[in-house]
Order: structure tokens, then C-alpha cells, then sequence
């Protein structure tokens, strides 16, 4: 019998975790050495959602109807609504596992809540409304994660922004090696075809302590307190790697994945106030400090188009007979969206200087757009500038981030570390896709890859 | 745990019985239950070897695998019968012996399955080629009060397997296959989260 344990980091990134950092650990090492170390180049957005869904149904975005976190229900203004596991249809790996009476042990996965029923075990992800509500299938399991946590098991880290940066990084500590442990302790409950668990505490230590640890962040500063906050946690990742690989067994294969990476952020664009600028969006009152835009405040007669904060900007253009006061005439839509497009593409730092801006339609994207996909997909400066929601701030330019403190944004390649199974039978490559991995985990398995799936198996 | 229980198909040849079954199965098997299928057309290769198509031995048959689907279902698995089961007595026979026993009754006229015919069973037994073919020259009695109905001539594959499904979750036998969205309050307080952790 197969078996198979895959650990995900969410924002683990290759800069790091592939190149200047690998040789300190010596766990992630061996399995590179023994089979593959690549680039996973993610969704487009690159964001813990729609990205591991993306990744373990090898469907994009589109096919999905899934763009982000937050969601147009409907073409009010106000419909933006959070996904969560009700609204996936597509079909996962482990539901081909389950149909094919393997068993699955999923810990954590993102987008998961509420969990549905598997031949196996499913705790749900970050997204978990609190630890009241049933969040693991089945739900006896709860009592496992609290003593292997040998307390709460967390769910996610609290007061995530905060200027109290010890506190953040026992927090993110603490909860690593809880996960890793509960991880652990499920592989013993039962024996267990495919395991799998994410962790997310990559992304919350990157986004709270990038400009400590990286050289080229324009605030590092050489010498400081937190230098090797993120090296010394990598390198404690790879030793919980190392004791997983123990506890997975010999016969298991090994897998080490992420949905993303990270890099420094230069800025942030203010979106809002850009559109204001040139004249696509009017407020009915000019706000006279930093506020969060909502649909009351806009003046829709007088707007076109309207955008959204994140790691990556979204604009939803104000069209008649769609938006409730649209304002474009569906026949000028195209001419519309191209012109804030080119503009987007040009618009520079604060300087003028270009920042290399990359624009996206969802239709030249994905196979098919199910839901309501974002009229166009902004990359600020290629994802080195976020993008901010906030009017009243004066300026299209922000050197911090609009919601506090945060110094990262997302890299479109996470990592796919995997020791093979058999060697010699792998497609190589320096960069695989997203939407490989789980075609190569059901190949793994020695199953057919739906026609549907669009990745390839690397296998 | 959930408990056993036997979904028995019944129905002329070629009404859809073996289809639905096994589309019922991947479902039941996603959502983590033990199940087997009882195919007809596989029965008769092993645990109804030798019998033929009289009377008796198609009661023969219906209550060997009824037997079956009772010791499946008795030990917490699912048991599918996908076999044409033409005699109500013997259904209902196995429906006291299982207890747990959800009947489906695959309707579908004539006409249709002549057209379908995928085998030209309907073709040999209509010249005579074939004796004691169901629904042509040997009886099929409806049930009258199955669990569930449903009409392959008019219905797609998918409206049948839903209504089946549905079936099974309403009376409790399987677990639902889908969550509900967050309440209000949930999602306000996830959107919050998603801001502090700067997603959104």
C-alpha cells in the first residue's frame, strides 16, 4: 500500500526555502535530493484563496467562480460575500481518494469550513468562525488537537497586527509547532492513505517581519532585534519537517508544498484615490482623514468604476443594466476597461518612475468564469506594491500599508518539494504549475486523472 | 457511526438500475461510507452460477443477494442491489428480512429501451431468441410504494442520482453532502480577521 504525506506552508517561498536557506535545512534538503525541488507557479491572483483549491482540484479560478476572499454575490454594490467550503463544487483530491476507497487525513487546509464528510479525517482551516462551532469531521476528533496542542488547539493567530512584535512571534511559534504536533498525532489515529496539513503561520511571520530580515527592503535595518526572526523559523520549519518524515513511516513518500511565496513591498496604490483623480469615481463627500471606502459614501451617478484593497487590486466598472445606477453603456464597457487598463499599466511611483504594473481581464485568464469575476485584475508594480482601499488619505501613494503594519506581499511562485516515490520517472522541470499537483498526487495513487483537471501530472 | 442500510434498484433491463448505482456509490463513497454494489449481470457469474431464468431461480436469485445485502447492512456497510428483481413478493420478502430498505424504482417505457437496447437484447427477445426476456416475454411487477421513483425516458442522469441522494438524506441514512454559507455574524467576524491579517 501507497502512502503519501504532503505538508503545506502557506507563503513558504522559493528565494528562501529553495536557495539561500536550503543548505541550513538539512530535512527539506534530502527530499530535494532525492527527487525534486521546483517553482509552483500559483493562481492568478497568487492568494491563500482561491490558491489551494486551486491546487488540490486543478481548476483555475474561473472554473472555480472563486477570485479571492471576498466575492460579488450579486451586482449590488454591497455583495462582496466570503467564500467557504459550501461554495466549492468542483471535486478534490480527496474526494476521488474517498471514491476510491482511500483514506485522507486533511489538517487545516484553507477554504475547508464547514467540513464535509470524507472516508477520513478533516479538521477545516484558518477560516473557521471559532473553535464553538463543529470544525472537524469527525467531530470527537477536537479532543486529539487539544492534547496534542497540550492546551487550545489554535485555529489561527489573534491580533495579528500589532506593534508588539514578541508577542506576534511566540504566537506564530506556538502555533507551528502545535499544528505539527496534532499533525503527528492524527497520523497515529488510523492508517491513513494520503495525509495532508497546512500551516499558515509562513505567511503571518512574513507579512509581520519582512522589513527585519530582508536586505533589500528600503526599512532593513543591518543589526536589528529581529535579523533572523524568519531564517531561525524556516529553520525550525525544516525540523518539524524532519520529525514528520519520522512519524509518516517508511513506506510513506514525502511532499513539501506552498500556494505562494513573498517579497517586499515597496508601497501601496490607492486605488480609490486614483480612480477619483482621473475621474471614474465621485464620493459624495470628500472625507477629511483615511477612511475605508463603502458603497454609501459613492456618488454612483457620477462613478464608473470603483476598486478593491489586497495583495493584488480589483476594479469593478459601474455598467447600466448591470450595476443598479450604472453609469457605462454596456457597448462603451470594452472601450472603458482598455483605457483604465492602459492607465493602470503607466502609472508610476510617486516620482513618475514606472513600477512595471501588470493588468489582467479574468476572460484572457481563465477557462471559463463562473460567479462574478472582477472586471479587471491589477498586479501594482507587479505585486512589489499592494493595493490600498481607503479615500481621504490624499495621495495615490502609501510607503506603509493603509490597514497597519505590514511589509510584504506575494510572490506568484510558492515551492513543490517532493521526494518522488520511485525516482527517475518525473517530468522536470524549474517551475511546475498550481494545477499539477493534484493530478500528480491521483496518478501517485495509481488512479486516472479527470479530463477535467487542467494540470499535468509531473509523474 | 452511521448505520447500514440497502438501497435496492428494481426494474426492467436497460431502465438504468447498474448506471445509477454506480453513481449513487462514487457519492455515498466520497462522504466516507462503506459500500458495495451487488450488480445483477455480476451475480450471476459467481454467487448465481448455474441458475437460470425461471421463476424459481430468479427467486433463487433475488433472495441470495437479499441475504447478501441483510449481512452487509446488519454490519454498518451500505448495500446496493442493482438487479431487476421482477416478483414484489421476493422485494418485499427482503425488505422484512433487511429491515433498513430503501427501494428505488427505475421506470422507463418500453419504446425507450427498445430504442436504448445497447446489448440488442430487446432486438433477439422481441424475434424470440431470447425466452423469458422481463418486460417482454416474462412478467415485471411494479412496486407500489417504493422510496423513490424515478423516470430514465424523461429524466437526466443527474436529476435521478439528486433525488435518490436527497431521499437518503432525508430519512437520515447519509450524511449531507454540503455545508451551509457563514451567518452574518460569522462573517463579520471573518472579514475582520481577513482585514487584520492584511487579505483584504
Amino acid at each position: 500500500m501507497k502512502r503519501l504525506v504532503v505538508v503545506g506552508l502557506d507563503c513558504f517561498t522559493p528565494q528562501w526555502a529553495l536557495e539561500a536557506w536550503l543548505d541550513e535545512m538539512p530535512n527539506l534538503r534530502a527530499i530535494v535530493e532525492q527527487g525534486v525541488g521546483a517553482r509552483l507557479n500559483s493562481t492568478i491572483p497568487p492568494i491563500t484563496v482561491p490558491a489551494w483549491t486551486a491546487m488540490l482540484t486543478s481548476k483555475d479560478p474561473g472554473m472555480l467562480g472563486v477570485y479571492g476572499f471576498r466575492n460579488r454575490a450579486s451586482y449590488e454594490y454591497d455583495s462582496l460575500k466570503v467564500t467557504n467550503a459550501s461554495a466549492i463544487t468542483a471535486r478534490t483530491v480527496w474526494n476521488y481518494l474517498s471514491r476510491n476507497r482511500l483514506k485522507s487525513l486533511l489538517l487545516g487546509i484553507p477554504q475547508t469550513y464547514p467540513p464535509k464528510p470524507l472516508n477520513g479525517i478533516m479538521v477545516s482551516g484558518f477560516m473557521t468562525p471559532s473553535r464553538d462551532v463543529t470544525f472537524t469531521h469527525p467531530e470527537g476528533i477536537k479532543d486529539v488537537l487539544d492534547q496534542a496542542a497540550g492546551g487550545e488547539y489554535i485555529i489561527d493567530v489573534k491580533d495579528f497586527r500589532t506593534d508588539d512584535k514578541e508577542a506576534l512571534l511566540d504566537s506564530v511559534k506556538n502555533m507551528t509547532a502545535a499544528r505539527f504536533r496534532a499533525f503527528r498525532a492524527l497520523l497515529r489515529v488510523d492508517d491513513f492513505d494520503f495525509a495532508m496539513m497546512v500551516e499558515m503561520g509562513p505567511d503571518r511571520l512574513q507579512h509581520g517581519f519582512w522589513r527585519y530580515c530582508d536586505p533589500s527592503h528600503r526599512l532593513f535595518e543591518k543589526g536589528n532585534p529581529y535579523e533572523n526572526v524568519l531564517h531561525d523559523y524556516y529553520v525550525s520549519i525544516d525540523e518539524e519537517i524532519g520529525r514528520t518524515v519520522g512519524a509518516a513511516g517508511e513506506r510513506a513518500s514525502f511532499m513539501v508544498v506552498s500556494d505562494h511565496g513573498a517579497k517586499a513591498m515597496d508601497g501601496a496604490i490607492c486605488i480609490n484615490e486614483w480612480l477619483q483623480r482621473e475621474g471614474y469615481l465621485t464620493l459624495k463627500e470628500q472625507p477629511g482623514k483615511r477612511t475605508r471606502l463603502t458603497p454609501a459614501m459613492i456618488d454612483w451617478e457620477n462613478t464608473k468604476a470603483w476598486g478593491e484593497g489586497g495583495y493584488y487590486g480589483r476594479l469593478f466598472l459601474n455598467v447600466a443594466g448591470r450595476e443598479p445606477q450604472g453609469t457605462i453603456p454596456p457597448g462603451a464597457y470594452e472601450g472603458v476597461r482598455r483605457e483604465l487598463m492602459s492607465a493602470l499599466e503607466v502609472l508610476g511611483d510617486e516620482d513618475g518612475k514606472p513600477i512595471g504594473t501588470r493588468v489582467f481581464k479574468p476572460e484572457d485568464l481563465y477557462r471559463e468564469i463562473n460567479n462574478i469575476a472582477p472586471d479587471i485584475i491589477v498586479y501594482f508594480g507587479d505585486l512589489d506594491w499592494r493595493s490600498a482601499g481607503s479615500v481621504g488619505v490624499g495621495s495615490v501613494h502609501l510607503r506603509e500599508n493603509d490597514t497597519g503594519p505590514d511589509d510584504a506581499n506575494h510572490l506568484p511562485d510558492g515551492i513543490f518539494v517532493w521526494d518522488g516515490g520511485e525516482p527517475g520517472q518525473l517530468r522536470r522541470a524549474e517551475r511546475y504549475q498550481i494545477y499539477d499537483v493534484a493530478p500528480t498526487i491521483l496518478r501517485f495513487f495509481g488512479l486516472d486523472v479527470p479530463e477535467d483537471m487542467i494540470g499535468e501530472s509531473i509523474i | 457511526m452511521a448505520k447500514g442500510f440497502t438501497l435496492w434498484f428494481t426494474g426492467l433491463p436497460g431502465s438504468g438500475k447498474s448506471t445509477l448505482a454506480e453513481r449513487v456509490r462514487d457519492i455515498l463513497l466520497e462522504r466516507g461510507m462503506k459500500v458495495e454494489v451487488l450488480d445483477g449481470d455480476e451475480v450471476r457469474k459467481n454467487l448465481s452460477k448455474g441458475l437460470g431464468y425461471s421463476k424459481e431461480d430468479r427467486d433463487t436469485n433475488i433472495r441470495r443477494i437479499g441475504w447478501v445485502c441483510h449481512l452487509l447492512t446488519r454490519n454498518d456497510l451500505v448495500a446496493i442491489s442493482a438487479a431487476i428483481s421482477p416478483y414484489k413478493e421476493i422485494r418485499d420478502e427482503n425488505r422484512e428480512l433487511i429491515g433498513r430498505f430503501v427501494e428505488v424504482y427505475c421506470k422507463c417505457d418500453i419504446d425507450t429501451l427498445r430504442g436504448r437496447d445497447p446489448k440488442g437484447l430487446y432486438e433477439k427477445a422481441l424475434k424470440g431468441e431470447i425466452k423469458n426476456f422481463t418486460g417482454v416475454s416474462d412478467p415485471y411487477e411494479p412496486p407500489e410504494k417504493p422510496e423513490v421513483v424515478v423516470d430514465t425516458a424523461r429524466e437526466d442522469i443527474d436529476t435521478c442520482v439528486q433525488r435518490i441522494v436527497g431521499t437518503l438524506e432525508q430519512l437520515a441514512y447519509i450524511p449531507a453532502g454540503d455545508g451551509r454559507g457563514y451567518s452574518d455574524d460569522e462573517e463579520e467576524g471573518i472579514k475582520q480577521r481577513l482585514k487584520d491579517l492584511g487579505y483584504i
